[in-house]
C-alpha cells in the first residue's frame, strides 16, 4: 500500500520525466510490434503465394524431369503418337501414326504431361519413408488444341493458329487435403470424394470457369474426353492455377502422345512431413530415393520467390529489425540516463530514508517498481503504436507483387512454330516466372505483445538497476552530506 | 547509553586526511540531554553520524547499549537505526511527494508494523507534534515549523531510545524555533529519550543538561546541569578516562 503510494505520487511528481520515457520506450516497442506486423504480413504473403503453389499442408513437392521431346524415325517420320504439319502448295497436312491428311478446317487436339512420369510404386516408396506422414500422386497435362483455318498453309492463306491451352491436373480424389486442392476454396459446387476416383468429373478453377462460361454441371472435354464439372474452386493469389482438376485415375487412362505416361505413372508427388523440423531429411531421403527427380521445399521455392514480396521482406528482416533495435536501446538508454538523473536528485531523499531505518534493497524495489510501471506504460503506449503503424501499413502499402517460378509446380506453355519444315507444336516445362499480387496485411500477434511487454518491462528494469546500483553504493551519510 | 572509546574519524580530502573527530572518549547516560555546540567544520556533525550508525569510526568503538556500532554489518545498522535512533535534521528532509501523515508513516516501514498499527501510531505521533490537522498536506504545504513538526513526529513515530537532532532550528525564524525548543524538551521529559543535539544557539543547548563544545574534533564538556554528583573536570583528551 506505503509502495504503491509513494510509486504514484513520486511517478506523478515527475510526470513530465516518466512521459518522456514512456514515450521513448513506447516508440521503440511501438516499432518493434509495427516491424513485426509488417514482417509477418510479408511472411503470410508469402506463404500464400507458395500455398498456391504448394497447397497447405504440403511440405515437398517431387517433379519428374523435364520431359525430352522424343527424336524423329531415320526416315524423317515423327515418333509414335506424334503429329507433324507440313505445309506445301496445296496446304498443310497433318501426319500422325504414319497417316497424313490435309490439315485445313482439321482441330488436333494433344495432351501432354509437364513432366518425365515417376512409377506410382514410387509414390508408395516415399510415403514410407521414416519422417514422410503422407504422400500423394498428381499428374500434371497440358491439353492443346489447334483448329487450322481452311485456307490454311495455302499460298496467301491464314497465319498459323494460336493453340489452346489447357492445363490439366490429375488430382488423388481421396487425398484432397494434400496437394493443390488443399489451398483452393469452393466457390460452387462440391470437390472430389472418394468415390469420383474413377468417373468423368472435373473441378474447375473460376477463372477458366468464368472465361468458359462454365458452371456446376456444364461438360467440358480434356483431350476429346468428355467430364462432368462438379465444382468451381478459387485458388489463393496463384497467377496460373491449373485449369481443371480431374481424379488422377482417370488422367492416367487419358492418351498422352509420344511423352505420355503408362497407366498408374504420375508426375508430381506432394509430401508431407513428420513435422517441420523433418522437411530437409525428408527432402535428402527423396533426392536419394529418386535422383533424377526434382525435389522443391517451401523453403527452397521462398527462395526463388523475388518481386516487392521478397524486397519487403528482406526491408522488414533487415532494415526494420536493425531500426527497431536501435531505437529500443536509444530509448533504454534515455530511460537509464534519465533514472539516474532522477536519482541524482533524490539523493538526500534516499540518504533520509536510509538513515531512518529503510535499507537499500527496499529503496532500490521503490526505484525499480517507479521504471517497471514506466516500461508498462510504455508497452501499453508501444503496442498502441504498433496496432496503429499496422493500420497504415494495411492502409497505405500497395500490393506487393512476387515473381514465382513456375518450374516447380507450376504449368507448361506451348508452343506453336511454323517453319520451312512445317508446322512444330510442342509443350514443354515452363522454366519462366509469373508475377502473382499479394496484399499485405500486417497482423500482430500474441507473442508480438508479450514480447513487446517484456521488452518494455526490461527497459524500466534496465534503467532502473542503473539508478538501483547508485543507490546501492549510496551511503547514507554522504547523500545527507549533500543537503547541507 | 552510549560509550565511545578512542574515536577518531579522519577524512580523506585530496592528499590531506583531516581528522574530523580525535581521540574522543565519551559517555552519554540513558534519558541524558547532550548539546553540542561548535564552529562549523569542527566535528560536530560528525559526532552526530557516529552516533547514529550513519558513518563508522576510523579508530575506536562506538558501543550503543553494549553493542559496537562498528563492528555491525551494514544491514544490521540499518536495523538498529530503524528500531532504536531517530534523526531530526535541520533541512528537514520530509520526502516531497508524501503527506505529512506519509512522511511520519515512512518510519514504521522498516519495523513491518501492520497498517492499522501504523495509522494509529502516525496518527498520535502527528498529535503529539500538535499537527493532527495537517495530516494530510504535502510538506510543501506546511510551514517551515510545521515542517519540522512532522520531522520530530518522523522521528519519534517509532518510540526510538535516541533522538540525534542536527540543527533542529537552524532553518526556522524566532518564534518557531522557540516551539520548537519547547517541543523537544517536553518530548524529552515525557518520553524519557536520550537526546543528543547539535546546535548553534545557545540559547537552545542552555536547555540541555550538558554542553559539550567541538573544537578542531575534540569534545570539551562546558556545562553539566545533571542532577546528582559530577567528575570535577571535564576535558576529553587522550588517554583519560571518558567523560561521563
Amino acid at each position: 500500500m506505503f509502495f504503491a503510494t509513494y510509486l504514484r505520487r513520486e511517478l506523478r511528481r515527475r510526470m513530465r520525466q516518466a512521459i518522456f520515457v514512456a514515450l521513448g520506450l513506447a516508440v521503440g516497442i511501438g516499432l518493434v510490434v509495427t516491424v513485426s506486423a509488417a514482417s509477418a504480413g510479408v511472411k503470410k504473403a508469402e506463404s500464400s503465394v507458395l500455398a498456391s503453389l504448394y497447397g497447405v499442408g504440403t511440405d515437398v513437392t517431387i517433379t519428374g524431369e523435364a520431359p525430352q521431346a522424343k527424336k524423329r524415325s531415320a526416315n524423317g517420320q515423327p515418333p509414335k503418337g506424334g503429329t507433324t504439319i507440313q505445309g506445301g502448295p496445296n496446304g498443310a497436312t497433318i501426319c500422325q501414326d504414319g497417316k497424313c491428311e490435309n490439315a485445313a478446317g482439321k482441330t488436333i487436339s494433344s495432351l501432354a504431361p509437364q513432366y518425365s512420369p515417376i512409377k506410382s510404386a514410387e509414390v508408395a516408396d516415399v510415403a514410407r519413408l521414416h519422417d514422410v506422414a503422407a504422400a500423394a500422386g498428381g499428374l500434371l497435362l497440358t491439353d492443346n488444341t489447334i483448329t487450322f483455318p481452311k485456307d490454311f498453309g495455302k499460298a496467301g492463306g491464314s497465319q498459323p493458329p494460336t493453340p489452346s491451352t489447357v492445363s490439366v491436373d490429375g488430382v488423388a480424389a481421396r487425398h484432397t487435403a494434400l496437394g493443390p486442392l488443399s489451398a483452393a476454396s469452393l466457390t460452387s459446387g462440391h470437390s472430389f470424394s472418394a468415390a469420383d476416383s474413377d468417373a468423368h468429373v472435373a473441378v474447375v478453377d473460376s477463372g477458366y470457369a468464368t472465361s468458359n462460361n462454365l458452371k456446376a454441371g456444364s461438360t467440358i472435354t480434356v483431350d476429346s474426353v468428355k467430364f462432368k464439372v462438379i465444382g468451381i474452386v478459387r485458388q489463393p493469389q496463384s497467377a496460373s492455377p491449373p485449369d481443371v482438376y480431374i481424379p488422377l485415375e482417370v488422367a492416367q487412362g487419358l492418351k498422352t502422345g509420344p511423352l505420355g505416361v503408362e497407366t498408374g505413372d504420375v508426375n508430381t508427388i506432394y509430401v508431407t512431413a513428420t513435422s517441420a523440423a523433418d522437411i530437409s531429411v525428408v527432402q535428402h531421403e527423396i533426392a536419394k530415393l529418386l535422383p533424377h527427380a526434382t525435389v522443391t521445399t517451401a523453403a527452397s521455392l521462398a527462395n526463388e520467390v523475388t518481386g516487392s514480396v521478397a524486397n519487403a521482406a528482406k526491408l522488414a528482416n533487415d532494415l526494420g529489425k536493425w531500426l527497431a533495435i536501435l531505437v529500443l536501446i536509444a530509448a533504454f538508454a534515455v530511460a537509464s540516463l534519465l533514472t539516474m538523473s532522477a536519482v541524482a536528485r533524490r539523493v538526500a531523499e534516499f540518504g533520509t530514508l536510509k538513515a531512518i531505518g529503510w535499507r537499500t534493497r527496499r529503496i532500490v524495489a521503490q526505484v525499480l517498481g517507479e521504471s517497471v510501471v514506466m516500461g508498462v506504460i510504455g508497452a501499453a503506449l508501444g503496442v498502441g503504436l504498433g496496432f496503429a503503424g499496422a493500420a497504415i501499413i494495411s492502409k497505405v502499402a500497395p500490393k506487393l507483387s512476387a515473381n514465382v517460378p513456375t518450374s516447380s509446380g507450376g504449368f507448361t506453355q506451348s508452343q506453336t512454330a511454323v517453319g520451312p519444315g512445317g508446322v512444330t507444336h510442342s509443350s514443354s516445362p515452363s522454366s519462366a516466372s509469373h508475377v502473382v499480387a499479394v496484399p499485405l496485411h500486417p497482423s500482430i500477434t500474441g507473442s508480438v505483445i508479450v514480447l513487446a511487454v517484456i521488452l518494455a518491462v526490461a527497459g524500466g528494469l534496465l534503467a532502473g538497476s542503473f539508478g538501483s546500483w547508485r543507490i546501492a553504493r549510496l551511503r547514507p551519510v554522504d547523500a545527507l552530506s549533500q543537503v547541507a | 547509553m552510549y560509550k565511545l572509546t578512542g574515536v577518531t574519524k579522519l577524512y580523506q580530502k585530496g592528499r590531506r586526511t583531516v581528522p574530523a573527530v580525535r581521540d574522543l572518549d565519551l559517555v552519554i547516560e540513558d534519558g541524558e540531554w547532550l548539546a553540542v555546540q561548535g564552529r562549523t567544520g569542527h566535528g560536530k556533525s560528525t559526532l552526530l553520524n557516529l552516533l547514529g550508525g550513519l558513518d563508522r569510526a576510523t579508530q575506536g568503538t562506538v558501543e550503543l547499549d553494549g553493542t559496537d556500532l562498528g563492528a555491525l554489518r551494514e544491514t544490521q545498522l540499518t536495523r538498529v537505526r530503524a528500531e532504536k535512533i531517530g534523526f531530526i535534521f535541520q533541512t528537514f528532509n520530509l520526502i516531497p511527494t508524501l503527506s505529512a501523515a506519509e512522511n511520519v508513516e515512512a518510519a514504521l516501514i522498516p519495523l513491518k508494523v501492520g497498517h492499522a498499527d501504523r495509522q494509529a501510531r502516525v496518527a498520535a505521533a502527528l498529535d503529539s507534534v500538535g499537527l493532527a490537522d495537517r495530516a494530510a498536506h504535502l510538506p510543501s504545504e506546511l510551514s517551515g515549523g510545521q515542517q519540522q513538526r512532522t520531522a520530530i513526529a518522523r522521528a519519534l513515530v517509532k518510540e526510538p531510545k535516541v533522538l540525534l537532532a542536527d540543527e533542529p532550528t537552524g532553518n526556522l525564524d524566532e518564534d518557531t524555533r522557540d516551539e520548537i525548543i519547547g517541543l523537544l524538551e517536553h518530548l524529552w521529559r515525557e518520553r524519557g529519550l536520550t537526546l543528543v543535539l547539535v546546535t548553534h544557539d545557545t540559547s537552545l543547548a542552555r536547555q540541555a543538561q550538558r554542553v559539550g563544545v567541538m573544537s578542531k574534533g575534540r569534545l570539551t564538556i562546558k556545562q553539566d546541569n545533571r542532577p546528582g554528583p559530577r567528575p570535577e573536570t571535564h576535558p576529553v583528551t587522550a588517554g583519560h578516562d571518558p567523560v561521563t
